[in-house]
């Protein structure tokens, strides 16, 4: 075999088959069933290295860029097996949604949520995917609490603390962390839950819509790699106030 | 009668005569043009005669007119805010519809699978 048909033949090879112990035990059809969402935002810097640590994994990987105003996009075109563009910025809710629809319409047996920023790890997923594949439940939340703690800011743990004590008084859900944005949906639970609160509020949206579901959700401990990098993009204390006038005006109002 | 009364009414009857015209053309919606017309006509008639405001505001419990007035005006104020900000929600998220529907229209009407990626071989681009 010389180098270009060994190159060839590489290239045409499954994901899964080119980095044999990148599955981490998840079986290469579970994993080519299961398609990623990832809502994008301004992330040209590190959303390469995100989709490039998942793609050797899960082939199917949907990028939905939200309207950035940087390269993302050029970069989304270049490096994301599927990449989707919204012309106007809608929110993570909204690109969670058009991600879902499309992996869907593509026959997709599952679908995962996965943050742009390097901050979810792919082991967390792939632990969530065997699980719903495994048929121990419908939705896989990722529950930060559960594993290590130690790089969450205090604030952040705070804020997260209480978001889990709301929940768990306006709308009856009993869950340890609730703005967790890991997570695997079964194809049935996908379809039945449709996201419309655009802003951050879809993460307690999303929430209500489980718990009215009547699916089976189960929590999975994960890791949050809380980077610079993650930290500089993630919501400030002060946007979550917003978010709570947002999600109860939803809830409201209609 | 004083030079303000003669602005005040001139401007509720210009707003009177707007409800009625639009409501009669459809531009607006009957109740909304029946909404215009009694706020104008009232405030037309509270304008020819501000004690009949007092009288009216001390049978309902108020002491004064202006007081009244003051109470009738926030809450039509906040009534508006409500119903504009409830339209504006209606037209973000059916926004929002549009550009998600574009989104997928834009990635399927190619080659099925979204946009490959630019370097993708044509092996990969027509593997399904």
């Amino acid at each position: 075999m010389n180098l270009v048909s060994g190159y060839v033949k590489l290239m045409r090879m499954p994901a899964s088959e080119k980095f044999p112990d990148a599955n981490n035990g998840l079986e290469p059809a579970i994993a080519d069933e299961t398609w990623v969402v990832i809502p994008v935002f301004n992330e040209a810097e590190a959303i390469r290295e995100v989709i490039g640590s998942i793609t050797p994994c899960f082939k199917n990987v949907v990028a939905v860029d939200d309207g950035s105003s940087d390269r993302t996009w050029d970069v989304l075109q270049d490096c994301a097996p599927h990449a989707l563009r919204h012309f106007l910025n809608r929110g993570q809710g909204a690109a969670l949604q058009t991600g879902t629809d499309y992996a869907l319409a593509q026959g997709a047996r599952r679908i995962a949520h996965f943050d742009a920023d390097g901050q979810h790890r792919l082991e967390d997923l792939q632990k969530m995917v065997a699980g719903v594949a495994g048929d121990e439940c419908d939705i896989a939340l990722g529950n930060r609490f559960a594993g290590d703690i130690s790089e969450i800011p205090a604030t952040r743990r705070i804020l997260l603390r209480s978001a889990v004590l709301f929940h768990r008084v306006v709308s009856g859900v009993r869950l340890n962390d609730v703005h967790n944005g890991l997570r695997v949906l079964s194809r049935e639970a996908a379809t039945s839950i449709e996201i419309t609160a655009d802003r951050m509020a879809h993460a307690s949206e999303i929430i209500d819509l489980i718990a009215r579901s009547g699916a089976r959700v189960r929590e999975y401990p994960v890791t949050i790699r809380y980077s610079e990098y993650a930290r500089n993009k993630g919501q400030r204390w002060t946007g979550s106030f917003r978010i709570l006038l947002h999600y109860l005006i939803g809830r409201f109002a209609g | 009668m004083t030079t303000f009364q003669i602005i005040l009414i001139s401007i509720l009857g210009c707003l009177g005569l707007f409800g009625a015209i639009s409501g009669f053309r459809r531009s607006i919606g009957r109740p909304a043009a029946v909404i215009i017309l009694i706020i104008s006509l009232a405030g037309i008639s509270a304008a020819l005669d501000p004690n009949q405001t007092t009288r009216i505001a001390r049978a309902i419990g108020i002491s004064r007119g202006t007081d009244l007035i003051v109470y009738l005006v926030a809450l039509v104020v906040f009534q508006g805010f409500v119903v504009f900000y409830l339209r504006l929600r209606k037209v973000r998220r059916e926004l929002t519809l549009l550009v998600r529907h574009l989104a997928i229209l834009e990635a399927s009407s190619g080659d099925g699978r979204g946009r490959i990626r630019r370097n993708a071989t044509e092996a990969e681009a027509s593997d399904p």
